[in-house]
């Protein structure tokens, strides 16, 4: 009888959802509560000033021009000071690709948002510096 | 020959002053007494024990705020529970388990700028969403909390009342819809009228078994006549054909064809902003807690329950009403959205049908089999 | 259609505002509930991408493809990858062809993840919209630990792949295969069980194979009238390894209308679709030979490309998706690029297909051809 399969389909269903009611949720307390990001997550980079010889490959490569490079500014014999755009930075990775001096990196540090947008131009002081810990730095591990 | 008499005059100033005086006694007594009858009818209504008490049971416990602040738990508990079905966690920032959640929505919603389309019919679109939630607000005042004390009012058709209450939600749809200027919105408008032609016969044929049984059309004289056994028993298909039928009559999934965001952005309702849309919002969470208050009267015994004690009765019901309300979401939140012919055809096809059928069913058992007959207050057997 | 018919017509806009609309608009004529009518436009999501496509040199170049459409970004970025690869004459790796295949299969698998949801949430269901994005997750976390990133991967380049499988992304990718084959009698039955859904979507939409090839559509659209059209079977690319798996093409045959193909069919098609790329995963992961990722020389060579132009295809989640690429001499940049995404055949496929029908289906047959609006905006 199609009648009846069509109802047998309907508890199917509803049976279905009523189990879900008791399951634990996927999702977590997103700001308070993180997981893990994995150690080649592509988030902000971060600037090895020692190791920086001034190539300006990671300039040429960025398909987006999101960084500037300041070749006056140098704190060791051969760098260079980077200022990096993030509101253009698409987060490709070209640039650590590009580096051939382990100068450039990227950090796991994803959540970079700012009240204002001068403020997501990196300058030399803060491209250089981490200020949390780059694989767990904010709540615990949830999954 | 009318001549001016000084003397006599003068004898009659003191007559004359008397009754200036008399008539200000009049006019002073008059406002006292009216002052003093006011007082008394507001005593008599108010805080005569009797009274007091009708206007505490229809304004806060089982009336009004009661009902409003069922409405925050349930708009509340609609959230987190599909929230769950869904894998997700629903609201959680706001209150212990995000419950002021609704409070912080509200409060942003009025907030918000009203925006009133140049098109739209600027009184209607104003007065009709705050008349949609009352006519939603006004059936449970005759919702038999408990049958010896803790109920609003008893009519000896309240059943009928509610179902015409309930009549007046699509056409306010519809009108919305026309008012707001806007062809999706005439669209959604179409769409309710649509699902309340389709889903409103099955809806009172269903409700037709238990108003047969209980020979009454009053709600509280139906949950009465529930003592021995619950209509449920005997009537299960006319419960599940009720329960479809609310679901289609109240336009949510899956039967959301008159707000579907996906074809028509949001119905009716699609140009409400702020506190119109709050309105509106509220009136659809009130709607299917009548209908989850309905079933739970009409099948499941209403305020007779498991629990004894001077607050057995709501408490009896209340627990009920969760359950209900539980399966009312759960079924809202597990099928695909039906195209609106498609209601139609499935409710006048399919509904109808079976819950005549029941009630034939029904009706052949009590003269057939020994026994039904006296577990109903029809007596015989 | 007669003119006195039209008197009462009511053109309505469906889009760019509105709610599932996401940057298309077409105009509909309704005549009572159905539509007479069917105007798709395109143009609301132009990003100009082949104009910007002659700036970019041929390392940047796949960056702006797997921004074409975000969905499927890998199989997005592969044509222009497979063009730049002929032009220069590079080698690929055998290990990188591997890898090349598993992530296809793998973004094919979340794309129809998501379009499975967003099909289902089109259609009002909610709970199945996000059922198969949690499954989702977890394919995208699989690409998160492989490449760093979770749509844009950008994971080729010109002569092999960018980063090398860990255990860890072996580990992650065989979750989210186990996931998926773990919940898919779950889904079959919420899916192609539901008396609703298939009250929805049978006999909605419902075109034969002369008409789908008339407007050009394939892929899965295709492969449901019943007809095994596959890029990956028909002309197998030499750098990609599905030669080293045992496969059939996934089609769908309805017996109710053979050589036909209707919404149900295309959902049917979907859920065959991503059990074939689970398999593909599951064959190919114990086959990575080991070796180079990528050819040393190609970074070299891609820099200045010699004169030539060079059409790479690839069998993409939404149908065939193709670019031709010239080159001058010693070029940086490319001369000239065309894309030819999937979709704009399906999207304009809707104006001969959506006429007649209910104006409460054009969005189930918009759905269940699954056209993406950045394929034919480019």
């Amino acid at each position: 009888m199609g009648f009846f399969s069509v109802l047998g389909d309907f508890f199917q269903i509803l049976k279905h959802t009523f189990r879900q009611v008791f399951k634990r949720p996927f999702t977590y307390f997103y700001p308070f509560e993180d997981r893990e990001y994995p150690e080649r997550t592509r988030g902000r980079h971060i600037h090895v000033r020692k190791s920086c010889t001034a190539c300006a490959q990671c300039v040429r490569i960025c398909p987006v021009v999101a960084i500037r490079m300041d070749k006056e500014d140098k704190k060791y014999e051969k760098d260079c000071a980077l200022y990096f755009d993030y509101t253009r930075c698409v987060f490709c990775g070209l640039c650590v690709q590009a580096c051939k001096f382990e100068a450039l990196f990227h950090t796991p540090v994803v959540d970079m948002s700012e009240g204002d947008r001068e403020d997501l131009i990196y300058g030399p002081e803060k491209i250089e510096t981490l200020d949390r810990e780059p694989l767990k730095w904010r709540g615990r591990r949830f999954r | 020959m009318l001549q001016f008499d000084f003397f006599a005059w003068l004898a009659g100033i003191p007559e004359w002053i008397y009754g200036i005086i008399q008539w200000i006694y009049g006019i002073v007594s008059f406002i006292f007494y009216w002052v003093y009858d006011l007082f008394r009818w507001i005593w008599a209504t108010i805080f005569l024990p009797s009274n007091f008490m009708f206007l505490f049971r229809a304004i806060i416990f089982p009336g009004l705020i009661f009902v409003v602040m069922a409405l925050i738990w349930a708009v509340w508990f609609t959230r987190k529970l599909w929230g769950r079905i869904q894998d997700r966690r629903g609201p959680v920032h706001l209150g212990k388990y995000g419950g002021l959640q609704l409070f912080a929505d509200a409060i942003k919603l009025i907030a918000k700028e009203t925006i009133i389309p140049d098109n739209a019919r600027r009184w209607m679109f104003r007065f009709l969403p705050g008349l949609l939630l009352v006519v939603v607000l006004l059936p449970f005042a005759f919702i038999p909390w408990d049958l010896e004390y803790w109920f609003i009012a008893d009519l000896s058709v309240s059943l009928v009342l509610v179902f015409a209450f309930l009549t007046a939600v699509p056409v306010i749809s519809l009108l919305a819809g026309w008012v707001s200027g806007s062809k999706y919105s005439l669209i959604g408008g179409f769409r309710a009228a649509n699902n309340q032609f389709a889903a409103e016969i099955p809806l009172i044929i269903s409700t037709i078994g238990p108003a047969l049984l209980a020979g009454s059309l009053s709600l509280m004289g139906i949950a009465a006549a529930q003592s021995s056994i619950w209509f449920a028993v005997l009537l299960p298909i006319n419960l599940a054909t009720f329960l479809v039928a609310a679901i289609a009559s109240v336009g949510i999934f899956p039967f959301d064809a008159p707000v579907a965001d996906s074809e028509i952005i949001f119905g009716w309702r699609t140009e409400f902003t702020g506190i119109h849309f709050t309105l509106t919002y509220f009136a659809e969470f009130a709607e299917q807690m009548l209908y989850s208050a309905l079933i739970v009267t009409l099948f499941l015994g209403g305020p007779i329950g498991p629990l004894t004690g001077p607050l057995a009765g709501p408490v009896n019901f209340v627990l009920k009403f969760l359950i209900t309300f539980f399966f009312f979401v759960l079924v809202s939140s597990s099928f695909q959205r039906l195209r609106q012919d498609q209601i139609v055809h499935y409710c006048w096809k399919y509904l109808l049908p079976l819950a005549l059928l029941n009630i034939i069913l029904i009706m052949l058992a009590i003269v057939y089999i020994p026994g039904i007959a006296a577990l109903l207050p029809l007596g015989g057997g | 259609m007669s003119p006195d018919i039209l008197e009462d017509a009511m053109e309505l806009w469906f889009g760019p505002q509105h709610v599932s609309a996401h940057g298309w608009a077409t105009k509909l004529t309704l005549v009572g509930d159905y539509v007479v009518e069917c105007d798709p436009n395109a143009g609301y999501f132009h990003r100009s991408a082949e104009k910007v496509l002659e700036y970019k040199n041929f390392r940047q170049g796949a960056l702006i493809l797997e921004r074409m459409c975000m969905l499927e970004a890998f199989l997005a970025e592969y044509p222009y990858v497979a063009a730049v690869e002929k032009i220069a004459e590079i080698e690929v790796p055998e290990r990188a062809k591997v890898m090349r295949t598993i992530m296809m299969e793998m973004s094919r698998l979340h794309s129809i993840q998501f379009w499975w949801g967003q099909f289902n949430a089109e259609l009002g269901f909610f709970t199945m919209a996000l059922w198969p994005w949690v499954d989702r997750e977890y394919s995208l976390d699989a690409f998160e630990e492989l490449t760093g990133s979770r749509h844009t991967v950008s994971y080729s380049t010109p002569g092999g792949v960018k980063y090398d499988f860990t255990e860890k992304s072996m580990k992650q990718l065989n979750r989210a295969l186990d996931r998926f084959e773990d919940r898919l009698p779950k889904f079959r039955d919420m899916q192609m069980g539901s008396p609703t859904f298939r009250a929805r979507t049978e006999n909605i939409g419902l075109y034969d194979v002369k008409q789908g090839l008339k407007w050009g559509l394939s892929g899965p659209p295709m492969k449901a009238c019943g007809i095994p059209m596959d890029l990956r079977k028909d002309d197998p690319d030499p750098n990609l390894a599905y030669d080293m798996v045992d496969w059939e093409v996934p089609i769908t045959e309805n017996p109710e209308h053979p050589g036909q193909s209707d919404a149900l069919d295309r959902m049917e098609q979907r859920f065959a679709e991503a059990e074939t790329a689970c398999e593909i995963i599951k064959q190919l992961i114990p086959q990575i030979p080991e070796g180079p990722i990528i050819d040393p020389k190609a970074r070299g060579k891609a820099n200045r490309l010699p004169e030539g132009e060079a059409y790479a295809r690839v069998e993409g989640t939404r149908g065939i998706t193709t670019l031709w690429l010239k080159t001058q001499d010693k070029a940086q940049t490319a001369y000239r690029a065309k894309i030819r995404g999937p979709c704009i055949a399906s999207y304009y496929a809707l104006k001969d297909l959506v006429p007649g029908s209910k104006f409460a289906d054009f969005i189930v047959i918009f759905g269940s051809l699954d056209p993406y609006p950045g394929w034919w905006d480019r």
